[in-house]
């Protein structure tokens, strides 16, 4: 892989890689760190990558994987876990970001992020990146049946506390 | 769209049935106006269209890349050569300082015994002289000491010998 093609296959997935790293931190400028090491990674290994068919699925992967080192090293140094996920939370968007998100967004925002991590990941790369059932299991290493429950859990956990509460009030 | 085809296509996709363009297509119909019932529907296909146009909210970020690419150089054959030669000589090093200090200090624990007790070195000749003439005369008088115990000698050879004749003596009488 010479410089241009990086420039043309690899550097134009750095929206879905960051989008990705978002979801998985919570802080933009950690997201924004994940996809430059990601980038450099992809660079450097550039010789063993010829034989990679689907080049943005395997740094989706990358991403992955460094996203959630960086949150268990994280996650290791805290003294206390479940402030850590608050911090996470908040720190999800800016002041200016929150008062032009609609209300409802934030709530989905929160929610998505409350749930548990492989539903998390599967929901966002299908119902946001749009990414086929084969290209997901690939990303994340699963097989077809568990990105599909992840799938499943997670869309019923939307819909029962969002649609549902929201629609009849309850 | 109708709405009855709509919320069959919804059915399907909260149990997970419906394809990437099904999927499509429901984003398409809630990104318009949609009846008061679909409206919270509506808001989850707003929300995930939003999240997908989020983007890296730095504009020298593909520069910054760029310039990390071309800074990074793969450390090479050489490289690891010199660096493994390095720690080697390093150990060397080491341990070469740690001797070289522990002979100091004990240098300076136990002080050297022969020291030089003559500035001149003829004087140093004279005294040498002088304390080797000591030790051959000395020598000289052990020996003729030592000549006495020849007297011994001769002694145990003498009753030696007769002992032999004795015995020979006997043999030959019998």
């Amino acid at each position: 892989m010479n410089l241009e093609t990086f420039e043309n296959r690899v550097l134009p997935t750095k929206n879905k890689l960051f989008r990705f790293a978002f979801r998985l931190l919570g802080s933009s400028e950690e997201a924004k760190d994940i996809v430059q090491e990601v980038l450099i990674k992809v660079w450097n290994g550039r010789e063993q990558m010829a034989e990679v068919q689907n080049m943005e699925a395997w740094c989706m992967r990358i991403t992955k994987n460094l996203s959630l080192d960086r949150l268990r090293s994280k996650q290791r140094r805290a003294t206390d876990p479940i402030e850590e996920g608050m911090e996470i939370r908040n720190e999800t968007l800016t002041p200016h970001e929150r008062t032009e998100i609609h209300e409802n967004m934030q709530r989905l925002n929160e929610m998505i992020a409350a749930l548990p991590e492989k539903q998390r990941q599967v929901i966002h790369l299908r119902d946001i990146e749009g990414y086929s059932y084969n290209e997901i299991c690939e990303i994340l290493e699963l097989d077809m049946n568990q990105v599909k429950v992840n799938l499943f859990r997670a869309r019923t956990a939307v819909r029962e506390k969002f649609v549902k509460i929201n629609a009849y009030g309850l | 769209m109708d709405s009855k085809h709509i919320e069959q296509l919804l059915e399907k996709y909260w149990n997970c049935d419906t394809s990437l363009e099904e999927e499509q297509h429901l984003r398409e119909y809630f990104r318009g106006d949609v009846p008061e019932p679909m409206k919270e529907v509506a808001e989850v296909f707003r929300y995930f269209d939003k999240q997908q146009k989020q983007q890296v909210n730095s504009p020298d970020f593909d520069a910054v890349v760029k310039k990390k690419i071309r800074q990074h150089r793969p450390e090479g054959k050489l490289v690891k050569m010199f660096y493994s030669y390095g720690r080697i000589a390093a150990g060397l090093l080491v341990v070469v300082a740690a001797t070289y200090f522990v002979r100091q200090e004990v240098r300076k624990a136990y002080p050297p015994e022969i020291a030089d007790t003559y500035s001149d070195p003829k004087l140093a000749l004279e005294e040498t002289k002088k304390a080797l003439m000591m030790i051959s005369k000395g020598f000289n008088r052990a020996q003729k000491e030592a000549g006495k115990i020849k007297v011994f000698n001769e002694a145990e050879e003498k009753i030696q010998g007769k002992a032999l004749h004795e015995t020979k003596e006997k043999e030959s009488k019998i």
